[in-house]
């Protein structure tokens, strides 16, 4: 009942960045609080039964469900308090701690902390946010929805769909409704190269010979209660419907992959700078926010193709958010032109103690033998070459920085160059 | 020469003997044949007029297309069969919903019919919840009328439905300065027509609406405009009535009525044939198909199609208000107010809508090109719109007569019907005071037959559903203390609670679909468009119904999200 408690660090979110930061945070000594809104922690791991989690991490192929209990089953064995249920409605600054007030079931308790964390992942882009237009009946799913109902509730939301979109998630649903013998008649892209990995294309596709139709569209959909069919328009460059390719194609559901948005509305709140390419915070090398004592990790941050990444995004909040010091940053900008999507981190701390910083980023197209350069002042710091670059794959680059590379302000600059 | 005489020369000139008025008994009919829609409108737009008759038939036969019938429930019972209320209304929008509140003043047995599976799922609920000042209605209208006489009546009927209700004024602008010193005479107009108004300058607008088209030079403020929710209100009004005693029917389609000496006896329908002592025909699009039924056809109504888009949250801190610019609706050509940038009761920003003839009376699909123009027209009075901040898209079909004026009237031939019917805007906003005015007709018809009194245990008192996230920490708390499923929030884009979503399920009139939970309760109605809360509702609509997982719809019968169980679906 509204009294307040205090906690060193506190995470709001228990996927997989959550889980990581919490026991990274608890480990470096730190008093930490996970906070989940729904009643089992995991996040989207929860649903994801397929495998092909933690190749990285353990050097297994896990199931969702795994590979998040990989992480759950240490809880009991840390420090780490845990609410369930438990829902952030507001958050107010005041000074360099964080006020949080939580929505339970036991009442409204509010939590003093001194670093927090979002570890809120992302959300699935709608048919309303890419122009879908038509009737406005049932059968339209993003793919987490119909994945959902799948295989959490074990019921299925398509006997024949079309899936729009070439993401991951549309990709694994598309070969998960075959296997439940539904049938997916095409997934469909708007762009000219899929979305997903390449794995998931050849394994999700190719393998049970689903069709996948690059350059195409849905632009309408049919059916008064219950979706009957859908129109599929093929798109010109700038992905604009071209008048005339229309064709109707009766199916009773819309799987929709064609995007996810980190979630940052709670981090906006209270005035975290957000970068308009990633749509997550901007952070430093320790995932700390342009907010002192504010971190943000996993698909908040930017959304990574593979779960391994995300943990590593969690564990390095945690373990940054439980130091108790805050000695000034000293940030350098990360930069990148046109040929790549974005770098995360953001900035770099000049005063860091660890040299080693690992950056992401995404090309912003196809590439065979590109050469990244990294460049300060004008004066390159670092080379690399790529076989390949796809703007689904994201890349990691580990980097060591020694202090006199990154005297002054000027920014870094990441640069691509086909060969 | 007569009116008719002088309409038919006008006709031959425009469609070349293809048309043709005739008129009697103070109704004009056009009869003839057009292949092309807009035509046969043009032509009824032409020839209406509301002085010399009592209304505009138009029978032009459309050879270019095929109208679709009505939609029909599924369900065919005998629920009905026998049923002897006092008063039958037909048609379960808002205007059906506040006649039969009012109805519920007097000791009548009340039925209220409605073909969909819940009630103001149609126009009612797609359009943008203005409560109209009345500025572009001219005095000598009906809909003028109930449109001064209803938005007065709005703070007080929204105080004992517990409907939230925001007075918030609009404002119309005006760019140049020519049109700022047109502006400054305009506000004179508006005051000998008795509307509240003020003429602001540029200086002045910008302290209220700092985010708007730089280039506006004045505005004119007119404080009497308000918002409400549409939907909650035509539910509050039938639970009220339900409350009340009266009974409210679902998936209730008429489908015919029998007449003996110039009176409806019987009205036939899916779920049994019902014999009222009165009808009220609030039937929206379709009041002319239920006139027909009654012999009473003495209007047409040519349905006209608006889309309107809502802003996230997000995007919707730019205004705060109602702000439109003079020009840019299409009031004067279309007969719609044009809300232009409406901050709706749930603060969103709703841009829209347009207006486009259509002889489909449901087509509710939305299109592209009409979003695209109505962002385009919009965007003078605030260049930052954008579609990329629209979280949904819906469209609405007014149900226009050929006099763009509301019938509000006992029957012309048959004697025991009554007409709200033609209700387009404001019939939001003139509801409350047409529904007052209704309820007396019916009491004065039915007391031809039988003595009508005042109903002494009337309570005009309705509670809402409580909205968890808008009351106080503590307030909050001690309701999670009571019953912990207001702890627990389903919808966190909205902020809702499982509490909240089980009391939707069960209140006096029923609902168990996902939209309508929706519109109850706001679950899904925010910019993730209920990808994460639709599961979770559906799973609590079926523990609290009783149905399988399979049963729920998403807003009608046919509507069901899921075909069964995995493995068993698919092994046929």
């Amino acid at each position: 009942m509204m009294q307040e408690i205090t906690f060193d660090v506190t995470i709001i979110g228990a996927g997989p960045a959550g889980l990581a930061a919490a026991l990274a945070a608890d480990k470096a000594g730190a008093k930490t609080l996970l906070i989940e809104r729904e009643a089992r922690l995991g996040g989207i791991l929860k649903q994801c039964i397929h495998d092909g989690f933690g190749l990285v991490r353990f050097g297994e192929k896990l199931s969702g469900p795994e590979y998040a209990e990989r992480y759950i089953e240490q809880l009991p064995n840390s420090n780490v308090t845990v609410l369930t249920l438990s829902f952030v409605s507001e958050i107010h600054r005041d000074q360099n701690d964080s006020i949080l007030t939580v929505i339970t079931r036991e009442g409204i308790q509010q939590i003093r902390t001194r670093a927090l964390i979002f570890a809120t992942g992302c959300r699935e882009r709608t048919s309303r946010q890419i122009g879908v237009q038509g009737h406005h009946c049932a059968g339209v799913f993003t793919a987490g929805t119909a994945q959902y109902y799948t295989n959490i509730l074990g019921k299925l939301p398509t006997k024949r769909c079309v899936v729009l979109g070439s993401g991951d998630i549309g990709l694994i649903m598309a070969r998960r409704l075959t296997l439940e013998g539904a049938e997916v008649v095409g997934v469909y892209e708007a762009k000219p190269t899929p979305s997903g990995l390449t794995r998931n294309v050849s394994q999700c596709l190719w393998d049970f010979e689903i069709p996948l139709h690059t350059s195409k569209t849905v632009t309408r959909v049919f059916g008064d209660a219950r979706l009957t069919a859908v129109e599929i328009a093929s798109v010109d460059a700038r992905i604009r419907p071209i008048a005339g390719t229309e064709e109707i194609i009766p199916c009773d559901a819309l799987i929709l992959s064609v995007g996810l948005i980190p979630e940052n509305e709670l981090a906006e709140s209270i005035g975290v700078p957000i970068d308009a390419k990633t749509k997550g915070a901007v952070v430093d090398e320790q995932n700390e926010t342009m907010l002192r004592g504010v971190f943000a990790c996993g698909n908040a941050l930017h959304v990574n193709d593979l779960v391994d990444y995300v943990s590593e995004s969690g564990e390095i909040a945690g373990k940054a958010a439980a130091r108790q010091d805050r000695k000034s940053r000293g940030l350098i900008p990360v930069e990148c032109d046109n040929s790549l999507l974005y770098v995360v981190p953001q900035r770099i701390c000049r005063n860091a103690e660890e040299l080693e910083r690992i950056f992401f980023f995404r090309s912003t197209r196809d590439m065979d033998n590109a050469s990244l350069t990294i460049t300060k002042n004008g004066i390159t710091l670092y080379t690399k070459k790529y076989a390949h670059l796809r703007p689904p794959e994201m890349e990691r680059l580990p980097l060591l920085l020694k202090p006199e590379q990154i005297t002054g302000n000027e920014p870094l600059r990441f640069h691509l160059e086909e060969s | 020469m007569s009116y008719c005489k002088r309409i038919n020369r006008k006709l031959k000139a425009r469609y070349g003997g293809h048309v043709f008025a005739r008129e009697d008994d103070r109704v004009l009919y056009l009869e003839g044949e057009l292949e092309h829609w807009d035509e046969i409108v043009a032509a009824g737009l032409l020839a209406a007029n509301r002085h010399r008759y009592d209304g505009l038939v138009n029978d032009i036969k459309f050879t270019g297309g095929t109208i679709p019938p009505m939609r029909l429930p599924k369900l065919h019972d005998s629920a009905m069969e026998g049923a002897t209320p006092d008063v039958l209304i037909i048609g379960g929008g808002i205007i059906g919903c506040a006649i039969a509140r009012e109805c519920a003043k007097y000791d009548m047995r009340i039925l209220l019919v409605e073909k969909e599976h819940d009630i103001a799922m149609q126009t009612t609920s797609r359009n943008d919840g203005m409560v109209h000042p009345g500025i572009d209605l001219i005095p000598g209208q009906v809909k003028h009328h109930y449109n001064m006489r209803g938005n007065r009546m709005y703070d007080e009927i929204c105080n004992e439905l517990d409907v939230p209700f925001r007075r918030s004024g609009q404002y119309v602008c005006f760019h140049g300065k020519t049109m700022a010193i047109a502006s400054f005479f305009g506000q004179f107009y508006y005051k000998i027509i008795g509307l509240k108004v003020k003429y602001l300058r540029k200086r002045e607008f910008f302290e209220h609406e700092p985010n708007m088209n730089p280039a506006t030079s004045s505005a004119l403020y007119f404080p009497s405009a308000g918002v409400v929710s549409p939907y909650g209100l035509a539910i509050a009004y039938a639970e009220n009535a339900a409350d009340n005693g009266a009974t409210i029917s679902l998936d209730t389609a008429v489908l015919d009525m029998a007449l003996e000496n110039g009176r409806i006896i019987s009205v036939q329908t899916n779920r049994g044939t019902i014999s009222p002592k009165v009808v009220i025909n609030a039937a929206g699009v379709y009041s002319e198909e239920v006139a027909r039924l009654a012999q009473d056809r003495f209007f047409s109504i040519h349905p006209r199609k608006g889309t309107n888009t809502i802003l996230d949250h997000k995007a919707s801190t730019r205004m705060n208000t109602i702000v439109s610019s003079f020009g840019t609706s299409s009031t004067k050509k279309g007969h719609t107010k044009g809300g232009g940038l409406v901050k709706t009761i749930d603060e969103n920003t709703l841009v829209g809508p347009d207006a486009v003839e259509t002889y489909l009376r449901e087509d509710y699909t939305t299109d592209a090109k009409n979003i695209a123009y109505v962002f385009d027209k919009q965007s003078v009075t605030d260049p930052a719109l954008h579609m990329r901040d629209a979280i949904t898209y819906f469209s609405g079909v007014r149900a226009a007569t050929y006099e763009e004026d509301f019938v509000v009237r006992k029957g012309k031939w048959t004697k025991n019907i009554i007409h709200a019917a033609g209700i387009q805007s404001p019939g939001i906003t003139a509801a409350p005071a047409i529904a007052v005015d209704i309820s007396t007709m019916a009491a004065q018809v039915l007391s031809e037959t039988r003595s009508v009194n005042k109903n002494e245990n009337f309570n005009p008192v309705h509670k809402s559903i409580v909205r968890t996230s808008e009351l106080d920490a503590q307030a909050r708390d001690a309701l999670i203390d009571e019953n912990p499923d207001y702890g627990e929030i389903v919808c966190r884009c909205e902020q809702v609670s499982r509490g909240e979503v089980k009391d939707a399920l069960h209140r006096s009139i029923p609902c168990d679909t996902i939209d309508g939970v929706k519109r109850r309760v706001r679950p899904g109605m925010g910019r993730c468009q209920g990808g994460f809360c639709g599961p979770l509702v559906l799973q609590i609509i079926a523990e609290e119904t009783g149905k399988t997982l399979e049963q729920i719809e998403k807003s009608a019968p046919g509507g069901e999200l899921l075909f069964g169980s995995i493995k068993e679906v698919t092994q046929q």
